[in-house]
Formats: C-alpha cells, sequence, structure tokens
C-alpha cells in the first residue's frame, strides 16, 4: 500500500463498503482513498464490481454496510442528486443524454447557473469542437464515439471538483483517447479536479493516474503508484488471472 | 421457479377452498365475491397485457362490456334456453376478439410508439359507451337492459365464477411460464431487440390482444348472466382504469396480485363504501397513490419480497416469477448443424451482401454519402473510421431496410429496401448493437431462449427443460464464462458479460451475414481474445460474412481478412488487411489527427 492521504486532503474515502443487486452482493468491504487533485484508476475485469462501486458511492445503488466520504463530507445514505451538489460529477458507461434534445441543451442541463453556459461551452468544445459544430443535432442521432464526447464533455461543463468516469475510452477512436488524456490532465492542472477512473483500456488507465487499485470479486486485491515499476505487469496478472 | 407440484397443489387447494367457502360465507360475501371474481378475470387480461407485455391498456373494460351487450341483447331479443346462451357467450368472446385483433392492428404498426396503443384503448371504452347510449329502447340507454337469467342458486353463481377465474388463471399462469410467454416479456422488456432477433412483435401483440379481448368478453358475459342488468358502465372508460388501478395495487405482472387487488378492493369497497361512500374513494385513491409512490410494483411483490428473505419457497410463489428460471433443470445443448450456418454447397466466391450507392441523411447531415461495398462469405471485413464517420448508421441500413435515404443493399441474392428489421433477420443478417441490449429482467438462459425463439417454434403451453444452441452460439457461451451464471438476470451481469450475451443472442439466430458494433468494447484482454477466436472460426468453418466495427487496430488486424476506411460517410480504402492496414490514409485520419 502507498501512504494514505491526510483526512484534510482526501477527496474520497470509502470504508468496508459491502453492496450489489438485491440479495447477490457485489462488494465485499472495499476500501479506498483518493487525494484531492489526484487521478485514479479502478481497474479489473468484468464482473468484479468495478461499475457497482461507482452506482454505489454515487448513491445509485444501496450500500448494505460501509461509509463513504466524499470532498469531507460523509455521504453515505445520500441519493445522487445530492452528492452531485457537492461538485461532483459521474459519467456512467451506458449512454446516459437525453436522446431527444439537441446536443447544446444536453449540455445546458447540466449547468444550475446558465448564465456561464456560453463561457464554459467555448472551453470545452476548444476540446470536442463536435460539441459546438453540432450544437443543434439531435443528441439521440450522434454516433456511439461522439456520444461518448458530449458525456464527458457535459460533466467537464460543471467544472466539477470531483469526476468519476465510467470506461470513457470504449469506443472512442485512438486519436480522441490521446485527446481525452490531455484534457483530463490539463484540467487537473488548471482546477485541481480529482479524477477517478473505471477502466479495460490499462495503457490509459495508467499513463494517465497517478496511483490505481485492482478491484477482484468485489475487493480490492493490489493497490500501488501508476508509474511505479512493473505496474502495468502486476495489473495484467490480475486481468488474466 | 416454483415446482409444478406446487402449483398443480395449490390451485386443488384454492379449489377445495372455494367449494368449502359457502358453508362459512353468508349471502351478501357470496355475492360480492362473485362479482369480484367476474372482475379478476378481466383484471387477469390486463396484467397480461400490461404487466407482462408492457401494453398499457384502458380499454379492457369496452371487451368485458361487448361480452355484457352481446348476451344481454341476445337473450332480451332473440334467443332463449342454456344453449343459446352458451352460443351467445361464443359469438361475444369471437366479437371481442375480432375487435381486439382490429385494436391491435390500428396500435401496433412499425414504430408506433408505446403511448398509442394506451391512447387507442382509451377511446376504445369512450367510443362505445356512446354507441350503448345512443342506442335508445334497443340498448337500454343509460337505464340498462334488463335480461331474462338462468335460475341458479347465489352459491351456485359464486361456484361459477371462482371456477371461471381458477380457469383463466390457470391458463394464464401456463402461458406466462411457457417459451411464449417468454417473448411477451421480452417484448416488455427491449421490443427492439425482438425486432432484430426476426420476431414479428407486431404479430404477437395484436394476437394477445385478441386473446386478452375475448377474456375480458368471456368475464363479461358470465357477469352480466350473474348480474342480470347491462349497463353501459360496465363497458366504460372508469371501469377500465379501475382495472389497471386494481392491477397496479395487487402487483402487475404477478397474475395472483391483480386477482387479490381486485377482490380486496371490492370486497372492502362493499363493506365500508355503502356506510361511507365519499371516505371510501377517497381511501381507495390514496392506497394507490401510496403504493405507487413506496412499492411501485405493487403489494403483492412487496410482501413476497419480504416473505421470501424467512422462506425461499414460500415467497417464491408470490414473488414475480418472471425473472425466475429452474436452476439445475437448465442444459444447453448444441443443436444439430443447420445448413444455414454451415454453408455447404454454397458458392464461397458470390458475394452474400451487396451494397450500391447507400445514402442516408438526417436532416441536412449526410451520415453516409454513397458507400458501395460487396462481402462474400467467409470474410471478416474490419470497417474503421474516426468518431461520426457513418460506421454504426451502415450497418443500421443493412440491418434495417428502411433505414436507407437512397441506394439498394441485396443480401443472399434479395433485396433488402422497405423490409423491416424482423424481415432483415429472415434473409441472414443480423445485428449486435453498439451498447449491450439484452433482456435485462430475464436470466442469461431465458435472453437465449427467446433468441432461439426465432428458428424454433414456441410452446404457448410448456417450458422447454433444455436449450438448443447451434455450435457457434454455444461455443460463445462456454468461451465467455457464460455458463456458470446463466440463472443470473441479464441485467445484473457485467458490462463485458452483457456484450458476451448479445453476441451468443444473435449467433443463436444463425446468420449468414453477421454485423457487430464492437463487439469487444468493455472486454479485458483475455476476454477480448476468447471472442476473437470465436470469430475467426465463424469464419473459417461456418463461413459467416462478417462486418464488424472495431476500434482497436491490433484486434482488427489479428482477425480480419480486410479492412474497409470509412470517413465523413465515404468508404476511402477497401482492400486486403495486409495493404490497408498499414497504409499512411488510416494513421491521418484515424490514428494521428483527431477530426478537429
Amino acid at each position: 500500500m502507498t501512504t494514505a492521504p491526510s483526512p484534510q486532503r482526501r477527496a474520497i474515502a470509502v470504508a468496508g463498503l459491502e453492496g450489489g443487486y438485491g440479495e447477490s452482493p457485489v462488494l465485499h468491504d472495499v476500501s479506498l482513498e483518493v487525494e484531492t487533485g489526484e487521478i485514479f484508476a479502478i481497474l479489473g475485469k468484468n464482473g468484479m464490481g468495478k461499475t457497482t462501486l461507482l452506482k454505489t458511492v454515487m448513491g445509485l445503488l444501496p450500500a448494505r454496510r460501509g461509509r463513504v466520504e466524499f470532498l469531507g463530507e460523509d455521504v453515505s445514505g445520500w441519493p445522487a442528486y445530492r452528492i452531485t451538489r457537492l461538485g461532483v460529477s459521474y459519467v456512467p458507461q451506458e449512454k446516459s443524454i437525453f436522446q431527444d434534445l439537441s446536443v447544446e441543451e444536453n449540455l445546458r442541463l447540466a449547468l444550475r447557473d446558465v448564465s456561464r453556459f456560453g463561457e464554459r461551452l467555448d472551453v470545452v468544445a476548444e476540446w470536442f469542437p463536435i460539441l459546438k459544430s453540432r450544437h443543434a443535432q439531435r443528441a439521440g442521432t450522434l454516433s456511439g464515439g461522439e456520444q461518448k464526447m458530449l458525456l464527458i464533455g457535459r460533466a467537464l461543463l460543471t467544472r466539477p471538483r470531483l469526476i468519476l468516469v465510467d470506461e470513457i475510452s470504449e469506443g472512442l477512436q485512438p486519436a480522441m483517447i490521446t485527446r481525452l488524456q490531455e484534457v483530463l490532465a490539463q484540467e487537473r492542472r488548471a482546477h485541481g479536479v480529482t479524477v477517478v477512473l473505471v477502466e479495460q483500456n490499462v495503457a490509459f488507465a495508467l499513463g494517465l493516474a497517478d496511483r490505481y487499485a485492482v478491484l477482484k470479486m468485489g475487493a480490492v486485491v493490489e493497490s500501488g503508484r501508476a508509474g511505479s515499476t512493473g505496474a502495468r505487469e502486476r495489473v495484467e496478472q490480475h486481468l488474466v488471472l | 421457479m416454483v415446482p409444478r407440484t406446487w402449483i398443480v397443489g395449490s390451485f386443488v387447494l384454492l379449489g377445495a377452498a372455494l367449494l368449502a367457502s359457502p358453508l362459512v360465507l353468508g349471502d351478501y360475501t357470496q355475492q360480492i365475491l362473485a362479482q369480484a371474481f367476474f372482475f379478476a378475470v378481466a383484471a387477469v387480461s390486463v396484467d397480461l397485457l400490461w404487466g407482462y407485455t408492457g401494453i398499457l391498456t384502458f380499454g379492457q373494460s369496452a371487451f368485458f362490456g361487448i361480452g355484457v351487450y352481446t348476451v344481454a341483447l341476445a337473450l332480451a331479443y332473440y334467443v332463449e334456453g342454456p344453449l343459446a346462451t352458451i352460443g351467445a357467450i361464443v359469438v361475444a368472446i369471437a366479437a371481442a376478439a375480432v375487435v381486439g385483433g382490429a385494436i391491435g392492428w390500428l396500435s401496433f404498426w412499425d414504430g408506433a410508439s408505446p403511448i398509442y396503443v394506451a391512447i387507442v384503448t382509451l377511446a376504445l371504452p369512450v367510443v362505445f359507451t356512446q354507441i350503448i347510449l345512443s342506442g335508445g329502447a334497443y340498448t337500454g340507454s343509460s337505464s340498462g337492459l334488463p335480461i331474462p337469467t338462468p335460475a341458479f342458486s347465489l352459491t351456485a353463481w359464486y361456484w361459477i365464477a371462482g371456477a371461471l377465474l381458477l380457469v383463466v388463471a390457470l391458463g394464464a399462469y401456463a402461458l406466462v411460464s411457457s417459451d411464449a410467454g417468454l417473448i411477451l416479456v421480452a417484448i416488455r422488456e427491449n421490443e427492439e431487440r425482438c425486432r432484430y432477433l426476426g420476431l414479428r412483435t407486431g404479430r404477437v401483440k395484436i394476437r394477445l390482444m385478441a386473446v386478452c379481448g375475448g377474456v375480458a368478453a368471456l368475464a363479461g358475459a358470465g357477469y352480466v348472466l350473474f348480474g342480470s342488468v347491462a349497463a353501459h358502465s360496465y363497458g366504460d372508460f372508469v371501469f377500465g382504469t379501475e382495472l389497471v388501478v386494481w392491477t397496479a395495487l395487487g402487483g402487475r405482472g404477478t397474475l395472483i396480485g391483480p386477482i387479490l387487488g381486485t377482490v380486496g378492493v371490492n370486497y372492502v369497497s362493499a363493506l365500508l363504501g355503502g356506510n361511507l361512500p365519499f371516505v371510501w374513494l377517497l381511501f381507495v385513491g390514496f392506497a394507490f397513490v401510496l403504493t405507487v409512490v413506496y412499492l411501485p410494483q405493487g403489494l403483492v411483490p412487496a410482501i413476497g419480497t419480504g416473505l421470501r428473505r424467512s422462506s425461499r419457497a414460500l415467497g417464491g410463489m408470490l414473488v414475480s416469477r418472471h425473472t425466475a428460471v429452474p436452476a439445475a433443470k437448465v442444459r444447453v445443448v448444441a443443436s444439430p448443424a443447420s445448413g444455414v450456418a454451415r454453408g455447404h454447397g454454397t458458392d464461397d466466391s458470390a458475394p452474400v451482401l451487396e451494397l450500391t450507392d447507400v445514402r442516408k441523411q438526417f436532416g441536412s447531415l449526410r451520415v453516409l454519402d454513397g458507400v458501395s461495398l460487396k462481402a462474400r462469405r467467409g470474410e471478416v471485413v474490419g470497417i474503421v473510421g474516426p468518431n461520426g464517420a457513418g460506421k454504426t448508421t451502415l450497418l443500421r441500413c443493412i440491418g434495417d431496410g428502411r433505414e436507407p435515404t437512397a441506394g439498394e443493399i441485396v443480401i443472399n441474392g434479395r433485396r433488402s429496401g422497405g423490409l423491416p428489421p424482423q424481415d432483415c433477420v429472415a434473409l441472414g443478417v443480423s445485428r449486435k448493437f453498439q451498447t449491450p441490449n439484452v433482456f435485462e429482467a430475464l436470466s442469461v438462459v431465458d435472453c437465449l431462449r427467446v433468441a432461439r425463439s426465432y428458428r424454433r417454434p414456441t410452446s404457448p403451453w410448456r417450458r422447454s427443460p433444455t436449450l438448443a444452441l447451434p455450435e457457434p452460439a454455444l461455443h460463445a457461451v462456454q468461451l465467455t464464462g457464460l455458463l456458470s451464471v446463466l440463472d443470473a438476470p441479464a441485467g445484473h451481469l457485467s458490462h463485458g458479460a452483457k456484450q458476451a450475451l448479445e453476441l451468443a443472442m444473435v449467433l443463436a439466430l444463425e446468420p449468414t451475414v453477421l454485423l457487430l458494433d464492437e463487439p469487444t468494447a468493455g472486454l479485458t484482454r483475455d476476454e477480448r481474445a476468447a471472442v476473437g477466436s470465436v470469430l475467426r472460426s465463424l469464419a473459417e468453418s461456418h463461413h459467416l460474412c462478417i462486418l464488424l466495427i472495431e476500434h482497436d487496430l491490433d484486434f482488427v488486424r489479428e482477425i480480419s481478412t480486410r479492412l474497409v476506411v470509412l470517413h465523413q460517410g465515404k468508404i476511402l480504402a477497401d482492400g486486403p488487411l495486409a495493404d490497408v492496414a498499414d497504409s499512411e490514409l488510416i494513421r491521418t485520419i484515424y490514428v494521428g489527427g483527431a477530426a478537429r
């Protein structure tokens, strides 16, 4: 284990979390801490509980036991809308855009204070030009990869303090993945945003993250610094076995 | 699932209780219950439509009313005697089934939204009531039409109504537990996926409307013989809505819930309604709102969940059963190889898929701008291109003949122009969607069963104990580890497992042309390798023609035989893998320069 961040610097503290769907438990005693301004990757095979972990900490699935702290607040048991008001943004894996609204309406809905919309949009459109050039297009007619851009763009538009991203690299062309890596790194430099990535793309995740954890059968089995020697080999070993 | 002996046993017990209960029940109670039993039969038809198939209907009262008035008019003016009465009931059922089929035909055209049927069935009772009210003395208008009725004792009526309810409930139970019943739930869960599995969902729903119309008419016919006065209120919109409310209160999609809801509400309102007519209505409304807010599944599933915690077997009878499957009983076996999949004796050099100048526009946006392409058996055609190049749209045009704005697509020698997805499946195309598209409430094995029902006739009576899959689908199930989670609800699977499941479902159709939209997205490296080897063997030994969208160039390189580069709706390159994969073109538009 790497050294735990001090309580003041913690963006996320999860302790002894248990949860799942209905009566089938998926998470068993998950504990992890993420420091403010850190980029943290959660890796693991399919079915190991990565998405369930994100949904549970976001209050979208009930936790059976354990404690979740975001940005210094104990948010255990909070509904998702209340958590987002702390400045937390969640980008789910399965498309959660408003299909029948235009691209611009989708983006506008993310902001509670619409007066800053134009200015924020300019920033986001610099990274993902289609969000501006196709502003009037119905979001449901965007291609799969473009919808992913809309999802991440919408999340960044709110300038969150903490952003949880579920498999954003899936379905993106290689050049766009590189762009995304730059964008997240830049957002962290400029605004100190804390990023949690759930990823299958190990190269992308470890290239961007400071630290990582590997989930297996609903528990953390391995964690460490992403840049440390042999990190990739250790992670991949868990993905194969 | 509940063992068969339990079901038979509980129906025998209920039958015995029905026979014996007049000993302890007073006349008034028997009267109330007999009436409630007839209503409950109509509620069962609402549950089949709404709870199981997802068709929200306010119009079952109209079918009930057709039953009421067909029998009433026949007995009041035309015929008499027991045989003629039975004949009138049969005519009532047939008339309601015809109207039901016609309403279904009006409501379930391709692309009709689910709201459409709700509106049509909302209008139906209104029309029915107007017809009755304007019938003057002939229909009795608003004062009702009294009829001569069979001289049965009250207890006899109580038994008849109860027996009718038991028989209808047993029939409905047999239907929803059968292979055909699975298709109903699949339609509720994801109708688009059903169509792309080759199922004619419109036809299924029209038939179900006809059957449920007949069932409601049977209830109405029985009810008017019991009550001896036909009144327009039995066919009106208020009664239609009450049926929906009772179904929701009890718990839709459970059969037992709507029955208990209907009987319970009618019994209690008879007890209380006499003394407190207005307060009682307020109370029912309040209970409905509370149920919708706090127990959206209804009372019975909520009680069932509570019971199941303490006693699994007992609770299992009450909990919505369409998610559960006999655990150990299902065996997945390989089906005998069919000629379609093998492709023996077919000429591999003739193209099975031929696109000529295909175009697709969304408003002014040209997504496909004249795509021409030929593909043969045994080919794995990798389609690459930046996000928004039109890759998914291209697959959608092949999978649904109504999609292209212009151009021609020929599949296995037949034009697909204008054909809906279910007919394109019949031409030999099947499509896996980009985001996994499975039936979330069904178990893995049931999802596969639904997919398989395109090739195998489905029984409306029984659930087959085994599931026969063609070799490629079986192979996919084995390699991706789905065998160990056959009984898990598909909605609980991880993203990758859903991808694998959808691939297996699509393969169960035994297609000639397989359309795969990012089949390995969200899979780990070894799962990806497993899927890759399945796909390669499909092309090599089963001679499938595979079109594959994929961003992972290494994966494409490993399994494709040919590469097509799509950019801004046009094909920029098309050729053998080796020539295209390392070309400058790929580097400039795909890997290096994003579409800025």
